[in-house]
């Protein structure tokens, strides 16, 4: 789309402008490439270099164990916690497109209020509630709903519980922004038609949201699989995400080679997503431009 | 800190939580580090005057209060040795993954660091450290099975079992072989999310005798693994492993002897450990291959390990302990139970075989970890 077509004269200048406007962002991008993207494919190379040239760390994906179980792991946990986080982010966003002046205020303070806090500070927030002893057990055990402390940490369960609440604002900001463009006079239109509010709800709204459901969810489950430091302290150590896999490799047993073959999957899978994406909503909407 | 701590990070977080509880304040321990500066004398001052001209030895450390007590008693002491010289204590954390960007990249900028014995065989195979010149490093400074090709260091530290003795009444768990016993001593068990010492631990629970744990049965000591890991939780910082016994999560573990101190003195001995069968480790300080200081850091290492003075020090404030052979005599006696290589204590622990980690570590590692993650 950027080949100029000197045939047609008219559109000289258009052609022009465009390349002025590369001239003005070339600084930015030689930038990137310079100190980004060069160093990271520099990284990424170390995965057919080492510890002997070949694709022998790319044929761990199929032979080893250890791989397999932590793509696995990951790929579970990011699954359930994007499912978890979309049903709670949709119901959010629905209520926020719902109310009105202090009850707006309050729904939007109290799903950012979380993205203030240190990741570490919620992490332990749930340790102290989740453990054997925990605050939760303690309780339930004294109501007599349970004679035995139920495992809620130190599990997958912990970790996807952390991740959501690390994620609701993440699903809840495209949901919200998404429907807000909703024209909520079509459901009124539609109940006049005579259809029930559920009807109303599923054949209306939920088709018209349906964009900013695939936004948060592709959104969630990028970030979910780059998380580290949730799965390291809610997982006690039994949860083994992609993350924390390649970040022993690199800093602790310098297995280099499968380390970085491992971040070339990682990013591999979120640009590939991200392409997705692309195709099926406005990027640019997405992130606030108007 | 997110993943595995290193002993090194802890000390300098176990410093913090002291200052932080008030059981040292800060003037304490500067008094303290100042009388220990002045044995030099004033040679100290004209050294510093000098110092923008003077040859510079880089150490790398894990940061916070560390950074302050191995610049007083490693750094000082040094200086004042030899005028000129300045000891510069960078925090950045040398992780093994680090010094080996920086040695590859041919760009050294560190001279040594606060390293693992594990770490040093790594690097030090893959040609990456300058080998220890024991012409410059007195063996006759060091105790024996401390003194590494590529690494050696002025403390020592150890993996001890700790237990929380109310729950075990006048029969507390003694050897590994009790700490698996889960009909005898019931309770969680608590381990390091790393596998060096932790097979160790694993073996001798099983019955093998201290002097055959090297070289390690790796598929044994899964075996006995698989059979704990669902009573077992993990520990990834010093922090979290002194908070698991703290809160009652785990009544039996292995941690830090710098940990257990603190346990046992909060608790008043109630949560208390026992030197039997630990496993002690020295301090490892390797140098970067092709590093700026070049043999001024042989010596400064020297100095370190020569240093008795300043290793019991480090033991009152840390409870790292000294590896040279002279500082034992030196401990105060309230301070000799809290001292791994105290004679006494020390005959009882295993030495650690950094060899065989250094060799193993990365294949051994991934293993533990799967283990304990399935």
């Amino acid at each position: 789309m950027a080949a100029s077509s000197p045939a047609k004269a008219p559109r000289m200048r258009g052609d022009q402008l465009r390349r002025f406007y590369w001239l003005l962002v070339m600084p930015a991008v030689l930038m990137m490439v310079g100190l980004y993207f060069f160093p990271l494919a520099k990284v990424l190379w170390i995965s057919v270099t080492e510890p002997v040239p070949g694709i022998g760390n790319y044929a761990k994906l199929i032979t080893s164990e250890s791989v397999h179980k932590v793509l696995i792991v990951t790929l579970r946990i990011c699954v359930i916690t994007t499912a978890v986080t979309l049903v709670l982010g949709y119901v959010l966003s629905y209520a926020m497109v719902q109310a009105k002046g202090a009850w707006l205020r309050g729904l939007t303070f109290f799903v950012l209020l979380p993205l203030w806090i240190s990741v570490l500070v919620r992490a332990f927030s749930w340790v102290t509630l989740l453990r054997s002893n925990g605050v939760i057990n303690q309780a339930l055990l004294s109501a007599g709903v349970i004679s035995e402390p139920l495992t809620l940490l130190r599990n997958e369960f912990g970790v996807i519980v952390g991740m959501v609440h690390y994620m609701v604002p993440f699903a809840v900001l495209p949901l919200y922004s998404n429907m807000r463009g909703i024209d909520l006079r079509l459901i009124a239109a539609a109940r006049l038609l005579g259809a029930s509010p559920w009807r109303a709800f599923r054949r209306i709204f939920l088709p018209l949201s349906l964009p900013g459901v695939v936004a948060s969810g592709v959104l969630v489950f990028i970030f979910s699989m780059g998380f580290y430091v949730t799965p390291a302290l809610l997982g006690g150590g039994r949860v083994f995400m992609i993350a924390e896999y390649i970040g022993v490799q690199i800093t602790q047993t310098i297995n280099w080679g499968l380390g970085t073959m491992l971040a070339t999957l990682l990013l591999v899978c979120i640009l590939t997503l991200m392409a997705l994406l692309g195709r099926i909503v406005d990027m640019r909407k997405l992130f606030g431009a108007a | 800190m997110t993943h595995v701590q290193s002993f090194q990070e802890d000390c300098i977080a176990l410093a913090h939580e002291k200052l932080a509880r008030g059981q040292m304040t800060r003037r304490q321990f500067n008094a303290a580090l100042a009388a220990l500066g002045a044995l030099g004398g004033a040679g100290a001052m004209s050294g510093h005057a000098n110092a923008q001209t003077a040859k510079e030895v880089v150490f790398v450390n894990w940061g916070g209060v560390a950074n302050e007590a191995f610049g007083k008693y490693y750094g000082k002491p040094f200086e004042e040795k030899n005028p000129g010289v300045k000891v510069v204590m960078d925090s950045s954390g040398p992780t093994t993954g680090k010094i080996r960007a920086m040695v590859e990249s041919k760009k050294v900028t560190w001279d040594t660091c606060d390293g693992s014995v594990t770490s040093g065989i790594l690097l030090g195979g893959l040609g990456m450290l300058e080998p220890i010149d024991y012409n410059i490093v007195k063996k006759s400074d060091i105790l024996p099975g401390f003194a590494y090709p590529y690494t050696v260091g002025p403390y020592s530290f150890s993996n001890v079992m700790i237990y929380d003795s109310s729950k075990f009444g006048n029969d507390p768990p003694k050897t590994w072989v009790d700490f698996f016993d889960l009909k005898k001593y019931p309770g969680k068990r608590m381990l390091r999310r790393d596998a060096n010492c932790m097979f160790e631990t694993l073996l001798m629970g099983d019955g093998v005798a201290m002097d055959k744990v090297y070289p390690i049965d790796v598929k044994r000591g899964l075996e006995v693994l698989k059979k704990i890991r669902k009573e077992a939780v993990y520990w990834n910082s010093g922090s979290e492993s002194e908070q698991l016994m703290r809160t009652g999560e785990a009544t039996i573990g292995v941690l830090w002897n710098t940990r257990a101190k603190v346990l046992h003195e909060e608790t008043k001995g109630r949560i208390t450990w026992t030197w039997n069968q630990g496993i002690l480790q020295p301090a490892a300080f390797p140098i970067l291959k092709g590093n700026p200081a070049g043999a001024l850091a042989q010596q400064f290492i020297a100095s370190c390990c020569a240093n008795v003075e300043a290793q019991v020090g480090l033991l009152g404030f840390f409870a790292n302990g000294p590896t040279n052979p002279r500082a034992a005599e030196k401990v105060p006696d309230d301070l000799k139970k809290f001292n791994p290589t105290d004679p006494a204590n020390a005959k009882v622990q295993l030495i650690f075989d950094g060899e065989w980690w250094g060799k193993n570590y990365t294949e051994v590692n991934q293993q533990y970890l799967d283990t304990i993650a399935s």
